[in-house]
C-alpha cells in the first residue's frame, strides 16, 4: 500500500481531492492544476459528463460503486483522442478496493463505504480521454464521460439564414462566411433564422445567446442542436439551431455570443473572469434592419416627417420641464405605492393566521383530552414551530423551510382527519437556498383540508409540488375533494385574502409576478401559482 | 452525564425532567434549580457535565450565572421561550439551544452534539466569547463564530465580505482574502447577518454592502465587489438591492 503511494506520489496526483467526472466516475488530478470545471448535465445529452482540465498533466480515473452493485454486468471502454486503446472491457474483481464517500446524510459528514476500482493514471495533457461505461443489464445506457485537456475550440458560424414565404410555400436564403460584423435585412416576408455552427465532437457544449445591445436583454439562449439539414465543408452533418423572427422586435445592434458552458458555478473560487471567458467564447456583432408592416413613400414620408417635426419642436419645449418636474413626483409616488405595498402586506399577513392557529390548538386539545402523551408532545412542538413562524412575520423563507412547515401542518390536520398527503419537489432547483414570500400556500392547502377532502375521509389526498420550469417556479396543491364554485365560496374561503396578498407581492415584485390559477369541479380542485423568472 | 437543569418556572423543569427521563435516559439529573443563587451552589457542588440553562429569569439571566462561574468544565444547552435578543448572542457564539415548548427531536439531537462536544473538551472557549460579546456594552461590530471541523474562528463581521450557499454548506470570504467552509445552511447565517445590514443578492449569495463597488448593469445587474469579483443579482431581489444600497 505504501509502495502504491509513493508511486502515485511521484506521478505528482493530489490524492486528497477528488472531483466528480459522470456518472460512477472520480477523478485526481496533479497537484499543479489550478482550475478543474466539470458538468455533469447538459440538455440534450442524458449520459454525458464533460470535465475541462486545461492546466492538468496527469490524471487518475476511478470507477466507484455501491457494494450492491453488481460490477460483473458492468463494461468500459477507454479512448485516448479518438483512439481506443480499451474496448468493452470487464472489471478485474481482484482489483477492487474499499473506499470512503460522503452519503446524501443532512447532517453531511457521514461516510459510507463503497467500492472502487482505478483505471490508472494517465498523462492527459493536450490530449481527449473519454470514458465509457455501461451495465449489460442496460445495454443502451453508455455514460460517456470526456477529460478535456485541450485548448477548447472557439465556435465558428458557418452559415446564417433566413426563410422566407413565397406564395406556394416557403424559401431559404443563406448568407455564408459570416465577419464579426454583419447587418441582415429582414423583411416582412422573413419568418425564421437559421444559425449553422461549424461541427465538433463537443456541440453540446455550445450556448447560443442572442443579447439585444442597446438594452443589454438576452432575448434568446439555446442549446437544442439539430443535425440534418445542414453539411459542413468536408460533408459532415453541422449542428444548426433555429428561431423565430419575431425575437428581434426593433432594428438595432444585436450581439450573438457562443460559448461552452464549462460552468462557472462549479468553479469555487468564483466567477470566470471576463478575459477569461472572452478566450473561449465567439461573439458577432450584428446589424438588424427590420422592415416595418406600414410603408410610405418617399414623398409622404417627407410631408409627414416635416410636419412631425415642426409639431414635436414646439410641444417638446412646453413639455421638457414638465417631464422634469413629473418624472421627480413620479419617482416620489412609486416609492411610496411599494412602502404603502409593505405595510398592507404585514397586515394581510397576520390575519391569514389566526384560522389555522386556533385549529391546530383544538387538535392538541384532543391529544390531551384522549391522554397521548407523546402525540400531544409531539404536536405541540410542531405548533410552536409554526406560531414562532407566524410572529416572526418573514417576509421570505426558504422553499425547505416552507415544506416543513406545511409538513407540520398536515401532520396535525392528518391527525384530526385521517387523509393523505404528498409532498414533493423537482430536484432542479436549490430548495434550500431558494426563498420564496414565506406562508404563500399555507391557506391554499388549509382550504384543501378544511374544503376538500375533510368528509372523504382516509380517501382524501392532497398533492404539494414544487417545480421548476424554465426560470419560473410552480407551486401546485391539488387535492380531490369536492370542490366549490361559486364566489360566494370565495369569501368564505380566505382566498380572497391570499388574491389581495399576491397582488401586494406583484406591487413590489414588480419583475418577476406572481400568478393565481385556481381550478375547481366536483372532483376536486388545483391551485397553482407561478412564480415568473424567480429562479 | 450528570445534568443540571435551570429555569425559574417549576413547571418547566418538572416538563424537561420527565422529557430527559423518557427520551434521553442516558441523562442523570443531578439537581435543578429555580434561581441562579441555587444554581451556582449546585453547580459547584455536582460539578455536572450539562447545564439546561433557562435565558431569561426575572431579572436575573442564564449569562449571569455563567459570568460568576469561575471553571466552566460543563456544556451548556440554552433554553428559551422566544427568540430574542439574548439567543441572537447565543447564535451568534454558534452554542447550541432549544425553543420551548421543547421538541423531543431537538432534544435528542442537542444531547448527542453535546455528548461528543465534551469529548473534544472544547467547551469554555466559546462561553467565553459569548459571555465577551454580552458585556460590551456597545456591541458596535460584533464577532462571531464559526465552527470548522477542528477549530472555532472568531470573527469581525467587519471582515466578512460575503458568504456562498454550497446546498446546506456555506463558504466565508473574509476580507484577507481566507475562503473557510462551515457546515451550516446560508440561511441561518442569512438571518443572523442580515440585521448587521447584509444583502442577499441571491439565492446563493449574502454580501456585505460595505466590499460592494458598485452595481453593474450588465446581465440585469451585477454587483461589483471592490476585489473585482462579480456577484449575480437574482430577479427578484433587484429592487431591493438598489434601495439598500442606493442609500
Amino acid at each position: 500500500m505504501f509502495a502504491i503511494a509513493t508511486l502515485y506520489s511521484q506521478k505528482g496526483i493530489d490524492f486528497s481531492v477528488q472531483y466528480p467526472g459522470g456518472r460512477n466516475l472520480n477523478m485526481f488530478v496533479d497537484s499543479a492544476a489550478k482550475n478543474v470545471y466539470y458538468t455533469l448535465q447538459f440538455p440534450n445529452q442524458p449520459y454525458t459528463a464533460f470535465s475541462f482540465l486545461p492546466d492538468v498533466s496527469n490524471i487518475n480515473i476511478r470507477f466507484n460503486f455501491k457494494k450492491t452493485t453488481n460490477i460483473e454486468h458492468y463494461r468500459y471502454s477507454i479512448l485516448i483522442d479518438d483512439k481506443p486503446i480499451q474496448v468493452n472491457r470487464t472489471f478485474d474483481t481482484a482489483k477492487i478496493f474499499n473506499t470512503e464517500h460522503p452519503n446524501d446524510s443532512p447532517f453531511g459528514n457521514d461516510l459510507e463505504v463503497i467500492s472502487a476500482i482505478t483505471f490508472g493514471n494517465f498523462l492527459i495533457k493536450n490530449k481527449v480521454i473519454t470514458v465509457l461505461t455501461y451495465s449489460i443489464e442496460r445495454p443502451l445506457a453508455i455514460y460517456k464521460s470526456v477529460f478535456y485537456a485541450k485548448p477548447i475550440p472557439k465556435a465558428r458560424i458557418i452559415s446564417l439564414g433566413k426563410r422566407f414565404q413565397v406564395e406556394n410555400g416557403v424559401k431559404y436564403k443563406y448568407f455564408h462566411d459570416l465577419k464579426a460584423q454583419t447587418t441582415l435585412n429582414l423583411t416582412i416576408k422573413d419568418d425564421e433564422i437559421t444559425i449553422v455552427k461549424d461541427r465538433t465532437n463537443i456541440d453540446y457544449l455550445y450556448n447560443v445567446i442572442i443579447k439585444d445591445i442597446q438594452s443589454n436583454r438576452i432575448i434568446y439562449e439555446s442549446t437544442a442542436w439539430q443535425y440534418g439539414a445542414h453539411l459542413d465543408e468536408s460533408n459532415q452533418l453541422a449542428p444548426y439551431l433555429k428561431f423565430d423572427k419575431s425575437i428581434f422586435q426593433k432594428s438595432g445592434d444585436y450581439e450573438i455570443v457562443i460559448q461552452p458552458m464549462i460552468s462557472l458555478e462549479n468553479r469555487l473560487d468564483g466567477d470566470m473572469s471576463p478575459e477569461e471567458i472572452d478566450k473561449y467564447s465567439t461573439k458577432y456583432l450584428m446589424t438588424i434592419d427590420l422592415e416595418k408592416e406600414i410603408t410610405f413613400t418617399a414623398k409622404e414620408l417627407g410631408i409627414y416627417m416635416g410636419a412631425a417635426c415642426a409639431f414635436v419642436g414646439i410641444i417638446a419645449g412646453f413639455t421638457m420641464t414638465a417631464i422634469k418636474r413629473k418624472n421627480k413626483s413620479k419617482f416620489a409616488a412609486e416609492l411610496h405605492q411599494k412602502q404603502l405595498a409593505h405595510i398592507q402586506l404585514n397586515s394581510v399577513r397576520s390575519q391569514l393566521n389566526p384560522h389555522f392557529l386556533f385549529n391546530a390548538l383544538a387538535g392538541i386539545q384532543n391529544l390531551m383530552n384522549k391522554n397521548e402523551t407523546d402525540n400531544a408532545n409531539k404536536y405541540l412542538s410542531k405548533f410552536a414551530r409554526l406560531t414562532r413562524n407566524v410572529l416572526d412575520n418573514k417576509a421570505l423563507i426558504s422553499i425547505n423551510q416552507e415544506k416543513k412547515l406545511l409538513d407540520d401542518y398536515l401532520q396535525m390536520e392528518q391527525l384530526r382527519f385521517g387523509f393523505q398527503y404528498n409532498i414533493t419537489s423537482s430536484k432542479d432547483f436549490d430548495a434550500e437556498n431558494t426563498e420564496i414570500p414565506a406562508m404563500l400556500l399555507q391557506p391554499f392547502v388549509e382550504n384543501a383540508v378544511k374544503h376538500g377532502i375533510v368528509e372523504k375521509g382516509n380517501e382524501g389526498k392532497i398533492e404539494i409540488n414544487f417545480e421548476k420550469q424554465s426560470a419560473n417556479l410552480i407551486l401546485q396543491i391539488i387535492d380531490n375533494g369536492q370542490g366549490f364554485q361559486s364566489d360566494i365560496d370565495y369569501k368564505g374561503l380566505g382566498l380572497a385574502l391570499s388574491k389581495e396578498r399576491i397582488m401586494l407581492l406583484n406591487n413590489i415584485y414588480k419583475e418577476t409576478p406572481i400568478i393565481l390559477d385556481i381550478n375547481s369541479d366536483i372532483n376536486g380542485t388545483a391551485v397553482s401559482i407561478t412564480l415568473t423568472d424567480w429562479v | 452525564m450528570r445534568a443540571i437543569l435551570v429555569d425559574d418556572e417549576q413547571a418547566n423543569l418538572d416538563n424537561l425532567q420527565v422529557m430527559l427521563a423518557s427520551y434521553c435516559p442516558a441523562i442523570k439529573v443531578v439537581a435543578t434549580a429555580n434561581n441562579i443563587t441555587t444554581a451556582f451552589d449546585q453547580v459547584n457542588l455536582h460539578r455536572p457535565d450539562l447545564l439546561f440553562l433557562d435565558i431569561q429569569m426575572g431579572k436575573t439571566t442564564g449569562f449571569d450565572l455563567l459570568n460568576q462561574l469561575e471553571e466552566k468544565t460543563f456544556e451548556v444547552i440554552f433554553v428559551t421561550a422566544y427568540d430574542n435578543y439574548g439567543i441572537q448572542a447565543v447564535k451568534f457564539a454558534a452554542l447550541d439551544y432549544l425553543l420551548k415548548p421543547v421538541d423531543p427531536d431537538e432534544l435528542i439531537l442537542a444531547v448527542s452534539k453535546a455528548e461528543s462536544r465534551l469529548e473534544s473538551k472544547s467547551n469554555g472557549q466559546q462561553l467565553n466569547f459569548l459571555l465577551n460579546q454580552i458585556k460590551r456594552t456597545e456591541p458596535a461590530i460584533p464577532k462571531i463564530a464559526l465552527p470548522q471541523q477542528h477549530e472555532i474562528r472568531y470573527v469581525s463581521v467587519d471582515n466578512i465580505v460575503r458568504c456562498i450557499a454550497d446546498n446546506t454548506y456555506t463558504y466565508f470570504y473574509l476580507s484577507n482574502g481566507e475562503k473557510i467552509l462551515i457546515s451550516k445552511p446560508l440561511k441561518e447565517y442569512s438571518d443572523l447577518l442580515k440585521p448587521q445590514g447584509f444583502v442577499r443578492a441571491h439565492q446563493s449569495h449574502l454580501v456585505n454592502p460595505k466590499y460592494v463597488k458598485s452595481w453593474l448593469k450588465e446581465d440585469g445587474g451585477i454587483l461589483l465587489m471592490i476585489n473585482g469579483d462579480k456577484i449575480p443579482v437574482s430577479k427578484p431581489n433587484r429592487e431591493m438591492i438598489k434601495a439598500i444600497l442606493g442609500r
